[in-house]
């Protein structure tokens, strides 16, 4: 089976929603491209990007816009880096007279991830307003304010950028987990250092009076993904009660300076904790918030004004009825200079239907109360010889009957310029006249095309009459 | 040689050849007139399928030295069936270069070539025996043929027509261009299959192609009326101001501009249904399309194509009583039917305040210390069905129009609402129009509900 799902980056989600605004094809360019490619779906159209980014001469937006993310990560994952190191060498700052408190450790180090990380799979299914809630939460949010003031944001306009509000949570919840492993990382640093560097004596105090038999079952359920592989950095029950702290007394307990060597023991509960939920469980996360932002932004693709139509070109046969063959215009004059009588003669020498049958020749000359001299029925069935032989014998004036609704064709030209050119002939009037149920009345358009046609012939002899 | 059928449109000149290949071919391009000699060359319009020709009709000059040719053609003495078609292509080979037969050269050639005949007539006008030559050549080429009678005027001599045109042709069928619809251009198609049994394959593709592409245009078209939809009732300007409050005339300017956008709007949505249904080309009646006249911001307009201030409350009400009636259901009647009642006053209310109240101006304070003006979206209850009105009903009239009419576009139908505010249309309509306003919480399923709705009627009135 074909491949056709493509993993669209931010870049070139943005690329694409670039393009489009710029270009989008016909369907004829679309659907050839789809026709010349073997991928499909998304795959498809990660192609065709490809090929007509060239298209977009502007700067793109994901350069500016990657270009900030990656300035703002950066910073902002420096930072965070820092402040998690100096947070842990802060927490770790053992002055020889009172013992770090392991409760406090953990709590940062332990306690703080998984507390944002409740926030972030909250955040996951309870749509925006977890989000909301949750942004509020944390120093980002406020953060993100600021870098507002920098140089750099102002150059991006980001209510122009695609991002919809479900794209944005994604791409901060993202971010989040990458911050907030970075701030871990700084702690579990610190705490490597400070070990390496510092003999610390560790210990725990709690206003609460917590029995040490329950705070071993909790270290113990902590430590159970790693009791396994590392149990030395199980905190041993003697090493709880050894090293339970009370905030009295100016100096340390007897029994705590008896067992000095056994307290730094906890760096390894300590470690292993750190290294486990603030960086590995957070790992987890980060690829889970990859994984969402991936399908999140296949949704998006498919959302872009554009993409819909382009995937419908793609698989839609293009179909064209239009001619190759330019047409040849013919230029439509809308006037004409030849103007037609009203009366007709008082008698003709002969009478012509041009293409009429005999029968309603004789109508026609009783209803019109024609006076001519011979009547004769020309062009329709009638042989060349036939009207030519006609022709021959005309004399004097001449009507000639045509059919108004029919147009004036080459052949009844000829046959008109033949009249027109025997010399027997003093004039030729043409009278079209318009159906039988019109009472032989032709419209005006019908008479306008005959008037038209009539005076490219420029004879003297010849008038039009329209009845 | 190519396989694909192909039809020559013939005829005496004016009788709609080109109507009827601009109606077939869906062109509106193709230059109609009525001055004999408008088709000056003939010209092939084939229909392709990603490329592949499925079948070719060709436009061509009317006959207009018939009886010449059929002189020359029986010069020849007692030319057999069999050998007539070589006897007319001897003719067209030997008066190619000819310009006394240039009008006939053009429109044999390509029935010589294979080409089945489509003569054209127009039966409203009385048959003349000098038709029967023009005929009598066709029968010479001894290619498949048949008539269409097109009824150009309003009188109708087709019976007459048809008793002689069936001795030359194997069949007669009436095809108005200027009206004709989609499926009157399948069923003509549907004929054309029957002239030869190797097009039957064919055309039958054609036609499942044609229908597929006149879906894809109804398609199109809704997804395009119901985004525009969506533009505008969801449209919010913004402008900055220079103080704490805005002046009139930032007011007055700010609204200018809102006015402007939402013209724009309408003009790209109109001119991308024509381009849909490739009319683009169309020259629309000014008069009902100058928006400044008609005044989509005026009360007026709701009486062409929006609803009254009375169908406007009733709608209202309905939508606001079926709410309540929800609440009294899911309180298994113990709210006495207050809910129904409530919602149906509430509605009501809402739509008599809504009918004149148009947009929202508001002023809101923005960081840094700028401020800005924001107009819309719309809250005039009646503009979606202005709107709308006006949007299908040029939908529907571009879908509807042939490509054989040259004339302009008429939208004045004051009737048109009608259609659209039937019963349970109004009802869906109303609710979403709702929904419509808030683009950026619009959830697919409204959207796909609207535009299932929106086909309905559009289907309908088509």
């Amino acid at each position: 089976m074909k491949n056709n799902t493509a993993n669209f980056s931010l870049k070139s989600y943005l690329d694409l929603a670039q393009l489009l605004t710029k270009y989008r094809g016909t369907h004829e360019e679309n659907r050839a491209f789809a026709l010349s490619q073997k991928e499909q779906g998304l795959k498809l159209l990660s192609l065709w990007k490809d090929k007509n980014l060239h298209r977009v001469l502007d700067e793109l937006d994901s350069f500016k816009y990657l270009h900030y993310l990656t300035l703002f990560t950066s910073l902002f994952g420096f930072t965070l880096l820092l402040l998690g190191f100096f947070t842990g060498v802060a927490l770790l700052s053992y002055s020889g007279s009172q013992p770090v408190n392991v409760i406090y450790l953990l709590l940062v180090m332990v306690g703080f991830p998984l507390f944002s990380m409740f926030l972030s799979l909250l955040s996951l299914f309870t749509g925006n307003i977890g989000a909301k809630i949750f942004s509020h939460f944390s120093p980002l949010y406020y953060l993100e304010k600021v870098i507002n003031f920098f140089p750099f944001a102002k150059q991006i306009d980001f209510s122009a950028l695609p991002f919809s509000s479900t794209l944005s949570k994604w791409i901060f919840l993202k971010r989040l987990q990458l911050f907030s492993f970075l701030f871990a990382l700084g702690l579990f640093l610190a705490l490597v250092f400070t070990v390496v560097s510092k003999d610390i004596a560790f210990a725990w105090s709690s206003t609460l009076a917590i029995d040490p038999v329950a705070f071993q079952h909790v270290l113990s359920f902590l430590a159970s993904p790693w009791q396994n592989f590392f149990p030395s950095s199980v905190p041993s029950l003697e090493l709880i009660e050894v090293s339970h702290y009370f905030r009295l007394g100016d100096k340390l307990d007897a029994n705590m300076v008896q067992n000095a060597d056994k307290l730094g023991a906890w760096w390894k509960f300590l470690a292993m904790a750190t290294l486990t939920y603030a960086l590995l469980l957070r790992l987890v996360f980060w690829f889970m918030m990859k994984l969402g932002f991936n399908q999140q932004l296949k949704k998006e693709v498919l959302r872009l004004e554009g993409v819909k139509k382009l995937l419908k070109e793609f698989y839609t046969p293009f179909v064209s009825t239009a001619s190759l063959k330019p047409e040849q215009h013919l230029e439509v004059k809308n006037e004409s200079t030849f103007l037609a009588t009203e009366i007709f003669s008082d008698k003709y020498a002969s009478l012509l239907a041009w293409n009429y049958d005999e029968k309603t020749l004789l109508l026609l000359q009783d209803t019109n109360k024609i006076t001519a001299t011979k009547s004769y029925v020309v062009g329709g069935k009638n042989s060349f010889a036939q009207d030519k032989a006609i022709v021959d014998g005309l004399q004097g004036k001449v009507l000639i009957y045509v059919k108004a609704w029919e147009p004036p064709t080459m052949d009844f030209m000829d046959f008109l310029e033949e009249v027109l050119a025997k010399g027997s002939v003093n004039s030729v009037e043409v009278c079209p006249l318009g159906t039988a149920n019109e009472n032989y009345s032709s419209n005006a358009s019908d008479m306008k095309m005959w008037l038209q046609k009539l005076e490219t012939i420029h004879s003297e002899k010849l008038e039009v009459i329209d009845v | 040689m190519s396989n694909y059928p192909k039809f020559a449109v013939v005829g005496h000149p004016n009788k709609g050849k080109s109507s009827i290949v601009a109606s077939l071919s869906l062109d509106s391009s193709i230059q109609i007139g009525n001055t004999p000699g408008t088709t000056q060359v003939k010209r092939g319009f084939p229909l392709k399928v990603d490329g592949e020709i499925i079948y070719e009709l060709f436009d061509t000059p009317g006959f207009q030295r018939a009886r010449r040719v059929f002189a020359c053609l029986q010069e020849h003495d007692d030319v057999p069936a069999d050998k007539r078609a070589d006897v007319v292509s001897e003719f067209v080979f030997k008066h190619k270069e000819n310009e006394q037969f240039r009008d006939e050269v053009e429109l044999l050639e390509p029935i010589l070539n294979g080409a089945g005949i489509i003569y054209v007539v127009d039966a409203s006008k009385p048959y003349g025996a000098e038709y029967e030559i023009e005929m009598e050549i066709l029968r010479w080429c001894g290619q498949p043929s048949m008539a269409i009678l097109n009824l150009i005027g309003e009188e109708d001599y087709r019976e007459d027509w048809t008793r002689a045109l069936g001795q030359y042709f194997r069949m007669v069928r009436t095809y108005n261009p200027m009206t004709a619809r989609h499926n009157e251009h399948i069923e003509l198609l549907e004929s054309m299959a029957q002239l030869k049994e190797e097009w039957t394959k064919p055309i039958k593709k054609a036609i499942i192609v044609l229908d597929e592409l006149y879906d894809k245009k109804v398609d199109e078209s809704i997804d395009t009326l119901v985004n525009y939809m969506v533009e505008v009732l969801s449209l919010v300007h913004k402008q900055k101001i220079k103080k704490e409050e805005a002046s009139p005339e930032e007011k007055e300017e700010a609204k200018l501009d809102y006015r402007k956008k939402i013209l724009q709007l309408e003009k790209k949505e109109r001119k991308s249904i024509e381009k849909i249904w490739n009319h683009s080309e169309i020259e629309k009646n000014e008069a009902t399309l100058a928006l400044e006249r008609v005044g989509l911001f005026s009360k007026e307009s709701a009486s062409i194509f929006g609803l009254t201030q009375k169908e406007l409350i009733v709608s209202s009400v309905a939508t606001g009583a079926t709410a309540g009636a929800t609440i009294d259901l899911l309180a298994v009647g113990h709210t006495m039917l207050l809910g129904a009642l409530v919602g149906g006053v509430v509605g009501g209310v809402g739509a008599m305040f809504g009918f004149d109240n148009l947009y929202e101006v508001k002023v809101l304070g923005k960081s840094l210390g700028r401020r800005e003006l924001t107009i819309g979206p719309m809250q005039n209850l009646n503009f979606p069905y202005v709107l709308l009105g006006r949007s299908l009903y040029h939908a529907c009239m571009v879908a509807k129009r042939s490509h054989a009419v040259r004339g302009n576009l008429d939208l004045e139908d004051s009737t048109f609402t009608q259609e659209l505010m039937e019963g349970e249309n109004r009802k869906g309509l109303e609710k979403l129009h709702l929904k419509l306003r808030k683009a950026d919480e619009l959830e697919e399923e409204v959207l796909e509900a609207y535009k299932k709705l929106i086909k309905k009627i559009f289907l309908k009135l088509l």
